[in-house]
């Protein structure tokens, strides 16, 4: 978590075993008291409290729990409490509660919906576990365990909602549960026979009414006939919108996620629940100003969960970025390596545009947002609260957040790769208003990397060799939940690497114009099957069968062969110490195109050119290379040497074309932009060296007086006298003494 | 004075204060040490290190005494035997210079450097450099924990580098390697005079420190820390010809001109916050650009 640096801290609402001795029944806060005044002392009953709530009577409700929480019992008085929002003296009332009555399941269970409530997910996980382990089958302990994991999209929950219902077949909760995460799932059919189940335990299930609205607004059936019902029931029960929210969010409708948060604090300007999602969606599409405004109010009524305190940092530390717009880019870049990352990103971003407009028939409708953070956690907060990994770019309708080079170790981030694939999604959400399942969009951008380039995008990984091994690819109707709801680790890697996969197969076979059909059909809310049918004629089984043989095909030998494949690079990487560079040499040959994808670090390639290079043969070390980098391979390190071969072998050209590959890579280090500077001086290509030289700079060299002549030359070469002049000068005051910049200055002054 | 590790706008006008400071006169005595590695990689490391700056060092210095200690030969007796060596043969005008590369240790009150045979300790090395008249010295210390070492060595007219803060830095450190690598890399000499300071070479090797441990994303554990910048004051290598002295009136009075402009480009440049920058870019062109017209005149 970032540290903080503005002043916003986290709940000081305690865990549990942290907690100070207070005694029970001695200090309320003043509200209790004041309430009390105004009250009748009949005596009330939790139910009661809840049905008002219920029922939307919420001032009459707030008198209910001031009575009970003015009570004799510690249990209740710590449910009184909760219902006045004093969570901190509740949480001291169900510590009481619990030393008076050390085995109560209740109890734990419901003190763990309060750490579920206040954002600690952990002390209600232990509570609810120690309620588990004293009665094995308590159902509200097992649906607490499942709302725990809910929070971080974890297939376990449903796991412990399905076995809450088998345990209590009547609670209405767990299956309002059971429907929400198959709609998360984007299993409409499967929420609304859940949300039944619950209508028909109890049908005042607010819930489960409003999971079946947010499916129909989620099919532009803007008049729900739910709404109405809820209303009936609880006429301020701005949840129900809230929970649409959440829903259109998912499935990156973000401007319509932000209109029913907003609806749902008409209704109830409390859910501050819904308040901190509305600032945190208005931030996501960059309006900055009410998002502030709408967390802050969110922060100052003491809703100070990590994703409401870790926006309001971020948004704090934009004063930290600079801000370049063109007529159809916005580029924040940090101001450290604003000047540095510029030229690269902003003409990348615009190429790739361009691209996409041609390929996808579309014109944006505004500018693209791009954000570039360096501090990986400040690129986190943006992706915080959504399913799947999120862990290099993310895209917001036209707002596209992602790591900056300098955010990852060297050769672990292609960042332009990443640039594509998120723009991608900017075109693919704009051309299908939104509505387009995770799995089609993310294919489609997986599939645009390595269109753009062979060697960007992802390689086949073991964990996909896996996978296809042992036949855990989903079908492609349900390959959504692989990204939403992974069931195991790695899943939603698989899922990434299936859904692109799908698409190639789909431009391969049909062509790419099917793809783009798909998308029309997608923008006219067909479904997955649907659209498979109308566009490729197949069912999605067909299509699922069809798909496989040819993925089985395509990874045949390197499926096959992956286990030999193991056992050899390792005893090759025991050779190379050995010094035994003959073995290697064989073995690698032997094994090199089993898995040629493979190009992480001690891939046969690398091994193969250091057999070559210690014995000498330098030019067969250099072919090796070569493959390791046209396979899509990223250490900067074995790129460079890549490039001194060429470079030594008389290839000055290669050797720039290698090094330009970096640029898309690790664009970081001054040495590259140093070395490519000179090779295309010497090669007359005098923008690509004038910008290489401009790098060199802007990475805040250690010698600028040498980086200033240097580019003072370039641009002398290039006729810009005026410009040269200016850099020469630098060059002189930082090094007065400066011969070779002296007989510079002279020569332009002639 | 303690060089803040980020080069700052501090260290940037210390460098330009003392950039007409002039390089020393007198014999140089280099003598560079390699302790033990304890296993074989670091044994390599540490014997190339101390190898390739025995070489750089030759080279860039001709008339230097060099004296380099690696592997078995690196014994604390030997190491003795040389510094008293220099201590008869050396003179107040002289320069000497130390590195030290290996593992160091530190047990909150002592600093050793780990050598085959026992080990020196910071207070035993401190009483041996003292014995040495040398007017100019520098320690460069590169072991783990050689901040531990500082307070002992530290004294007027030597100045010492450490590669780690404190002594409780204890892992091993990578300063060594840009150290070598700032006597083999021409863009350490940034005032471009062509011969690398000691400062020059404390800030390339520092800032290059910096960058591994940022680049690789990992927590530094090293801080180098450079003490007292008698340091700038002492050549660590020549890299280009030097200036042939001047033998007639005329390039008498060229240095003297030289000189002069050096002068008022640096009063131009202590004013430059204070002077409006058309100026400012003015005044500096018309200065260089004479200060290059001499300077031609010079090295005709």
């Amino acid at each position: 978590m970032k540290n903080s640096v503005t002043g916003y801290s986290f709940p000081d609402f305690p865990g549990r075993s942290r907690l100070t001795g207070r005694k029970s029944g001695i200090e309320y806060p003043v509200t209790v008291f004041l309430l009390l005044c105004v009250l009748p002392l009949a005596a009330q009953k939790l139910d009661d409290c809840r049905t008002l709530r219920h029922h939307g009577k919420l001032a009459d409700a707030r008198s209910c729990f001031a009575h009970l929480a003015a009570g004799p019992d510690p249990y209740l008085r710590a449910e009184g409490l909760w219902g006045l929002e004093q969570y901190k003296e509740a949480n001291d009332q169900f510590r009481d509660a619990l030393k008076a009555h050390p085995k109560s399941v209740e109890i734990r269970v419901r003190w763990g919906r309060m750490f579920l409530e206040r954002f600690n997910k952990d002390e209600a996980k232990g509570l609810f576990e120690e309620a588990l382990e004293i009665k094995e089958n308590d159902a509200a302990a097992s649906l607490g365990l499942a709302l725990a994991a809910a929070e971080s999209y974890s297939s376990a929950a449903v796991h412990f909602a399905t076995h809450a219902t088998e345990l209590d077949p009547k609670m209405a909760e767990a299956r309002e549960l059971l429907a929400y995460l198959a709609l998360e799932d984007s299993n409409p059919e499967k929420a609304a026979e859940e949300a039944d189940k619950a209508l028909a335990i109890d049908a005042e299930s607010l819930d489960a009414m409003a999971i079946h609205a947010s499916i129909d607004w989620l099919n532009d059936n803007k008049q729900s006939p739910w709404l109405d019902r809820i209303l009936k029931i609880n006429p301020v029960y701005g949840e129900a919108y809230s929970t649409a929210g959440h829903f259109f969010v998912l499935n990156r409708r973000y401007r319509e996620g932000i209109t029913f948060y907003r609806k749902a604090l008409n209704l109830n300007p409390r859910l501050w629940e819904a308040r901190a999602q509305l600032g945190i969606q208005l931030m996501r599409l960059g309006e900055e100003q009410e998002a502030r405004a709408q967390l802050e109010q969110a922060y100052q009524a003491g809703y100070k969960n990590a994703e409401t305190v870790n926006s309001l940092r971020l948004l704090d530390s934009y004063k930290n970025f600079n801000t370049y717009e063109t007529s159809n880019t916005i580029l924040k870049l940090q101001k450290k390596e604003a000047d540095l990352l510029r030229p690269y990103i902003e003409a990348e971003l615009k190429r790739a545009i361009a691209t996409y407009e041609k390929k996808y028939q579309l014109k944006l409708k505004g500018p693209v947002q791009l954000e570039v953070y360096p501090d990986h956690e400040d690129f986190a907060v943006r992706t915080m609260g959504m399913p799947g990994l999120g862990a290099l770019g993310v895209t917001f309708g036209s707002v596209v957040a992602m790591d900056s080079p300098s955010g990852r170790p060297p050769g672990t981030f292609h960042w332009a790769s990443t640039l594509w694939h998120e723009l991608s999604h900017v075109f693919v959400l704009q051309a299908t208003n939104h509505r387009v399942p995770r799995w089609f969009t993310e294919g489609m951008a997986v599939y645009e990397e390595t269109a753009a380039a062979p060697d960007w995008g992802d390689r086949l990984d073991p964990e996909a060799i896996a996978a296809i091994q042992k036949k855990k690819l989903l079908p492609v109707a349900e390959l959504d939940r692989g990204f939403i709801r992974p069931s195991y680790p790695a899943q939603v890697v698989i899922s990434y690497f299936q859904a692109g996969k799908i698409c190639s197969y789909i431009a391969e076979k049909w062509g790419y114009g099917k793809l783009l059909e798909m998308i029309q059909s997608y923008a006219k809310l067909e479904s997955t099957p649907d659209a498979i049918r109308n566009n490729l004629g197949l069912s999605t089984e067909e299509f699922d069968q069809q798909f496989l043989a040819w993925l089985e095909a395509q990874t045949r030998i390197t499926v096959e062969h992956f286990a030999e494949w193991k056992k050899q690079l390792k005893e090759m990487t025991g050779d190379l110490r050995a010094k035994k560079y003959d073995d290697v040499l064989r073995e690698g040959a032997a094994i090199r195109d089993f898995y040629p994808d493979y190009v992480e670090p001690g891939s046969v390639y690398e091994l193969m050119a250091d057999a070559y290079e210690a014995k000498g043969d330098k030019p067969s070390a250099r072919k090796e290379l070569e493959k390791y980098s046209a396979v899509g391979g990223r250490s900067p390190l074995l790129i460079k040497r890549l490039a001194t071969f060429q470079e030594e072998q008389g290839e000055p050209k290669k050797a720039a074309a290698t090094l330009d590959r970096l640029n898309y890579i690790y664009p970081e280090d001054p040495d590259l932009h140093k070395r490519l500077g000179d090779l295309w001086l010497a090669q007359n290509n005098l923008p690509g060296a004038i910008r290489e030289y401009q790098a060199v700079l802007a990475a805040k060299p250690l010698d600028p007086a040498g980086a200033h002549f240097e580019l003072a030359g370039a641009l002398r070469k290039a006729n810009r006298l005026e410009d040269a002049r200016d850099q020469v000068l630098l060059a002189l005051e930082a090094a007065p003494g400066y011969k070779p910049a002296q007989r510079l200055l002279l020569e332009i002054s002639k | 004075m303690a060089v803040a590790p980020p080069l700052g706008g501090g260290v940037r006008i210390a460098l330009f204060l003392l950039l007409g400071a002039a390089l020393l006169p007198g014999a140089s005595f280099y003598v560079t040490v390699a302790g033990l590695g304890g296993e074989p990689e670091y044994e390599q490391r540490f014997a190339t290190q101390a190898q390739e700056i025995d070489k750089l060092i030759r080279a860039g210095n001709p008339d230097a005494k060099v004296q380099t200690l690696f592997g078995p030969q690196a014994t604390k007796a030997q190491f003795e035997s040389v510094l008293a060596a220099i201590a008869k043969e050396s003179k107040p005008a002289d320069s000497l210079v130390l590195m030290l590369i290996g593992h160091g240790s530190f047990d909150g009150v002592d600093y050793k450097i780990n050598l085959p045979g026992p080990d020196l300790s910071a207070v035993e090395l401190a009483t041996l450099l003292d014995r040495i008249p040398a007017g100019h010295q520098l320690v460069v210390n590169m072991t783990s924990a050689s901040g531990g070492s500082r307070a002992v060595l530290e004294k007027p007219n030597r100045a010492v580098i450490t590669a780690t803060k404190s002594g409780s830095e204890k892992n091993a450190t990578i300063f060594a390697r840009y150290w070598v690598e700032a006597l083999r890399d021409p863009a350490a000499d940034t005032d471009k005079n062509e011969t690398v300071s000691a400062l020059e070479a404390f800030v390339y090797a520092e800032q290059k420190t910096a960058q591994f441990y940022e680049t690789q994303k990992r927590l530094a554990t090293e801080h180098p820390i450079l003490e007292d910048r008698v340091a700038s004051r002492i050549a660590l290598l020549h890299i280009g010809a030097t200036q042939a002295a001047a033998g007639t009136p005329e390039k008498k009075a060229l240095l003297a001109r030289r000189e002069e402009l050096e002068q008022q480009i640096d009063t131009l440049k202590y004013e430059k916050a204070a002077t409006p920058p058309e100026e400012y870019k003015k005044q500096l062109q018309i200065l260089l650009l004479e200060l290059a017209k001499t300077q031609a005149e010079l090295d005709k």
